[in-house]
């Protein structure tokens, strides 16, 4: 721990010198990545403690879903099966992945509180952590996408590495949008309920249970949309199918902009966080 | 390779906590002249503010044994808090070489719903351990703690007294050499004490430098040679333990 063995602090020194710990925050989170891996590991068991199949359940309840939904939706809309319904499973899991990490990104800082006003641990290690929840989640779900790739014969077109590329990407962006409203959340205890009206909202919005083909292409009800760049990027793929191009620059940029903002709030209520809460 | 010299400094540290939500207009005035907590005022961007600490200036050396004294809210506990690294100084500076460990609250990073070793698992990530350390003293804390196959089963089935022996069992397994405590280290039954203060006394002795706040004169005589009384957020002069008389007559 070459981190812990000198130690600094000292009152504000102008907005370069904010940033400069704020940095050093990140970098240590970094070097102590092993313990936002070993908190996020402890809160998905601890949370399914003494229950047989653990996250699992979540993963069934989703498949019961895709399966409800697919095959009513199918008939509903008039699309065949075999393609709604690896399409509808797709955009469950990881529209589940975006809410879950943007909703618990609230709870970050606030849950931490504790720990947070008794150690010098880097603030950004309960960011990963929350991020870090959310993948192993996701790796649970993982079974209800392998399935429908297998059952619907997808893995002939699936191009699993561009759809890596996506979900890099849509983390990429969710980590950010995460350590926002968990600042927000410290500070406004209004936001936590703000932001799963938003959620709720956005799952109807983005095409997760139905399929935007009656639009136009670029309609800008979808290109507004961050959650239908982030999930067609990662969806499109799977699917054998080709997410349009603006997309990936879209969550490029968002990307960087975002980091850049939030990291930006980061610097400044850095110090003050720990009395929010 | 040669260990770094241990030290603590501390220059002009003022901390102020903004309180959000609460306004303490009303009850300022009446607030301002009570002997408990710090001193209540308003920033420039409206939230109350409590000035917990004003000033503060001391530092030790390797073999100083810090005993804080002091009403309660007079500013022990953000003092240990701000030498952990958690509250940030509004002015003034801190700089603590060495590796910290702060044992400021048992129940840190303590799942009630995991199993004993578990929680030793989890807490000595915490403290910065690695997992290869953890593993590596299992066994001691283990022994330690004298819980024996309590081990396996959740903490929640504890007594006060068994989970306060693990803490105390984890937290004190760490190698640091700056040891913050507040007070809380007289846990356990009359058996465990004295262990613990076998353990505590070879902890501090490894450690180079101890702050301890404590009410208790007859503990701060034992385990410390230095002693500062804390008021109102402001600091007396680091004396010498055999004077801690006069500090406390100037209450």
């Amino acid at each position: 721990m070459e981190s812990a063995q000198h130690m600094l602090r000292t009152g504000r020194r102008g907005t370069l010198f904010e940033f400069s710990m704020a940095l050093r925050d990140l970098i240590t989170s970094w070097h102590r990545r092993g313990l936002a891996w070993s908190l996020a590991w402890h809160d998905v068991v601890s949370r399914y403690r003494g229950s047989i199949l653990g996250p699992f359940w979540i993963t069934i309840s989703m498949g019961l879903m895709v399966l409800g939904i697919g095959l009513l939706y199918a008939r509903l809309f008039g699309i065949s099966v075999a393609e709604f319904m690896p399409y509808v499973a797709m955009g469950i899991v990881f529209f589940g992945l975006m809410s879950g990490t943007i909703n618990e990104g609230c709870d970050t800082f606030v849950h931490a509180a504790n720990m947070l006003s008794q150690t010098a641990l880097p603030m950004f290690t309960f960011v990963w952590r929350t991020v870090l929840r959310n993948l192993i989640n996701l790796a649970h779900h993982a079974v209800i996408i392998i399935s429908v790739i297998v059952i619907f014969g997808l893995w002939r077109v699936a191009d699993p590495l561009l759809a890596l590329g996506g979900l890099l990407l849509t983390v990429l962006n969710l980590s950010w949008i995460s350590l926002l409203v968990g600042i927000a959340s410290a500070r406004f205890r209004d936001i936590p309920q703000f932001v799963m009206s938003v959620m709720q909202f956005a799952i109807f919005m983005t095409p997760v249970f139905w399929k935007p083909d009656a639009f136009p292409d670029r309609h800008a009800f979808l290109t507004l949309n961050p959650f239908y760049h982030m999930l067609t990027t990662i969806r499109a793929p799977l699917l054998g199918e080709q997410a349009d191009g603006l997309s990936y620059i879209v969550l490029a940029i968002a990307a960087v902009l975002g980091w850049a903002l939030t990291f930006s709030v980061f610097a400044v209520t850095r110090r003050r966080i720990v009395h929010y809460l | 390779m040669k260990p770094p010299e241990v030290s603590i400094a501390v220059t002009d540290l003022s901390l102020r906590f903004p309180v959000y939500g609460v306004d303490a207009k009303s009850l300022k005035k009446n607030l301002a002249r009570v002997t408990v907590g710090g001193r209540l005022g308003s920033s420039n961007t409206g939230a109350t503010e409590v000035t917990a600490l004003s000033n503060i200036s001391f530092s030790l050396r390797p073999g100083d044994r810090l005993g804080l004294i002091g009403h309660n809210g007079s500013g022990k506990t953000t003092l240990l808090r701000a030498l952990s690294g958690a509250y940030e100084p509004d002015e003034g500076q801190i700089e603590v070489r060495g590796r910290i460990a702060a044992l400021l609250d048992l129940s840190l990073g303590i799942d009630p719903s995991a199993t004993g070793v578990d929680n030793i698992r989890l807490r000595g990530r915490i403290a910065g351990m690695s997992t290869k350390e953890i593993e590596d003293k299992m066994d001691e804390i283990a022994t330690f703690s004298g819980l024996g196959p309590f081990l396996a089963m959740p903490m929640k089935t504890y007594s006060a007294g068994m989970q306060a022996r693990l803490a105390f069992a984890v937290a004190t397994a760490v190698e640091a050499d700056v040891l913050l405590m507040d007070e809380w280290i007289s846990v356990g039954d009359s058996e465990f004490k004295q262990l613990a203060h076998r353990r505590l006394l070879n902890l501090v002795e490894r450690a180079g430098i101890l702050v301890l706040a404590s009410h208790d004169t007859e503990l701060l005589r034992l385990y410390c040679n230095k002693v500062m009384r804390m008021e109102g957020g402001i600091a007396s002069e680091v004396k010498d333990i055999r004077r801690i008389d006069e500090l406390l007559a100037a209450a």
